[in-house]
C-alpha cells in the first residue's frame, strides 16, 4: 500500500531514449530504474532522458539511485537529462549537485528540442 | 531540551496548549513516513506556509522519519517512531524520535556530502540529514536518556 508507488516505462523519441517515471522515487525504485536504464543502454542509447511524471516524493534514497545512474552514464559515455521535475525537486537536484551532470528541462518537449544540441 | 518516545508527549503537552500539538505513532516500516509528510503538509498549509516551504518541510520530515525507521529502529516491527507537530503563531516545530535500536553517530549529523566523491564510491547515499539541515530553519539532534535518537526541527512562518 505504502511501498511500491512507481511505474517505469521506456520509449524512444527523435533519437532520445526516454525513461518515464510515474510515482515515488525511493529505495523501492532502485531495481525498476536500473533495469530501465540497462534496457535502453543495451539498445544503444546515447541520449537518456529521465522524464519525471507525477513525482511528489523523491527522497535521499532516490537521489542515491539517480547518482548511480549518473555514474553509469559517464562510464558508458552517454548524455543524461531530466524533465518534468517540480520546482522543489529542481531545487533539490541543484543543491545536491545533480544538475552538474544532467541538464534539467521543464518538460519532455523542451528536453527533446534542446538536449541533443548540446553535443 | 531532551525528549523521548515515552515522555515526549507529556512534556510537550505541558508546555503547549494541547490543541496545538499533533502526535503520530508510526510503525517502523518504510512508507509510513508518507503519513507524517501528509499530516505535516496539511497542518503547514492551514498555518499559511507558502507552497515551497511546505515542500521543504515534507522532504525534511520524510528524511527524519525514514532515518528513524531504518537506522534508529532498525526496521524492528516492535518499535514505533513518534512524530510531534507543534503549531505556534510564527513557527512549526517537528520532533521525531525513535527507540534507539542503533544510536546515531553525532559526527554524521554535520557531514556535508559531495557528489563528486559519491560518484566514485559504491554507497551513493548519505544525503538525508544534510537535506534536513539545508531545508529547515533550526535543527537539533540529540539522544534521549533512554537512548533513543531525536531530531527537533523548526520552520519559521514568513508573512
Amino acid at each position: 500500500m505504502l511501498e511500491d508507488e512507481l511505474t517505469v516505462s521506456t520509449r524512444e523519441r527523435d533519437g532520445v531514449a526516454i525513461i518515464d517515471l510515474f510515482g515515488d522515487i525511493t529505495t523501492f525504485a532502485e531495481e525498476k530504474i536500473n533495469n530501465a536504464y540497462r534496457e535502453v543502454t543495451n539498445q544503444g542509447a546515447r541520449f537518456v532522458l529521465l522524464n519525471f511524471r507525477q513525482n511528489d516524493y523523491i527522497n535521499s534514497a532516490g537521489i542515491a539511485i539517480l547518482i548511480g545512474i549518473v555514474t553509469e552514464v559517464s562510464r558508458n559515455e552517454q548524455k543524461l537529462a531530466v524533465s518534468g521535475l517540480s520546482q522543489h525537486f529542481q531545487k533539490i537536484f541543484r543543491m545536491v549537485g545533480l544538475a552538474q551532470y544532467a541538464e534539467i528541462y521543464q518538460d519532455e518537449d523542451e528536453a527533446i528540442s534542446r538536449f541533443k544540441r548540446l553535443t | 531540551m531532551p525528549f523521548d518516545v515515552k515522555a515526549m508527549g507529556d512534556e510537550t503537552a505541558q508546555r503547549e496548549p494541547v490543541e496545538k500539538v499533533i502526535e503520530l505513532r508510526l510503525p517502523s516500516r518504510l512508507g509510513y513516513e508518507r503519513v507524517a509528510m501528509d499530516t505535516a503538509s496539511a497542518l503547514a498549509r492551514r498555518m499559511g506556509f507558502h507552497t515551497d516551504r511546505v515542500e521543504s518541510l515534507k522532504t525534511a520530515i520524510g528524511e527524519a522519519v525514514t532515518n528513524a525507521i531504518e537506522h534508529g529502529n532498525q526496521h524492528d516491527a516492535a518499535t514505533k517512531v513518534v512524530v510531534m507537530l507543534t503549531a505556534r503563531d510564527a513557527e512549526l516545530i517537528v520532533q521525531v524520535a525513535d527507540q534507539g535500536r542503533k544510536p546515531l553517530d553525532q559526527e554524521c549529523t554535520t557531514r556535508q556530502p559531495q557528489i563528486a566523491e559519491r560518484l566514485e564510491r559504491d554507497d551513493k547515499g548519505g544525503w538525508g540529514i544534510w537535506l534536513i539541515r539545508e531545508l529547515m530553519d533550526e535543527v537539533e539532534f540529540s539522544t534521549a536518556p533512554s537512548g533513543g535518537n531525536q531530531v527537533r526541527m523548526v520552520i519559521h512562518l514568513e508573512r
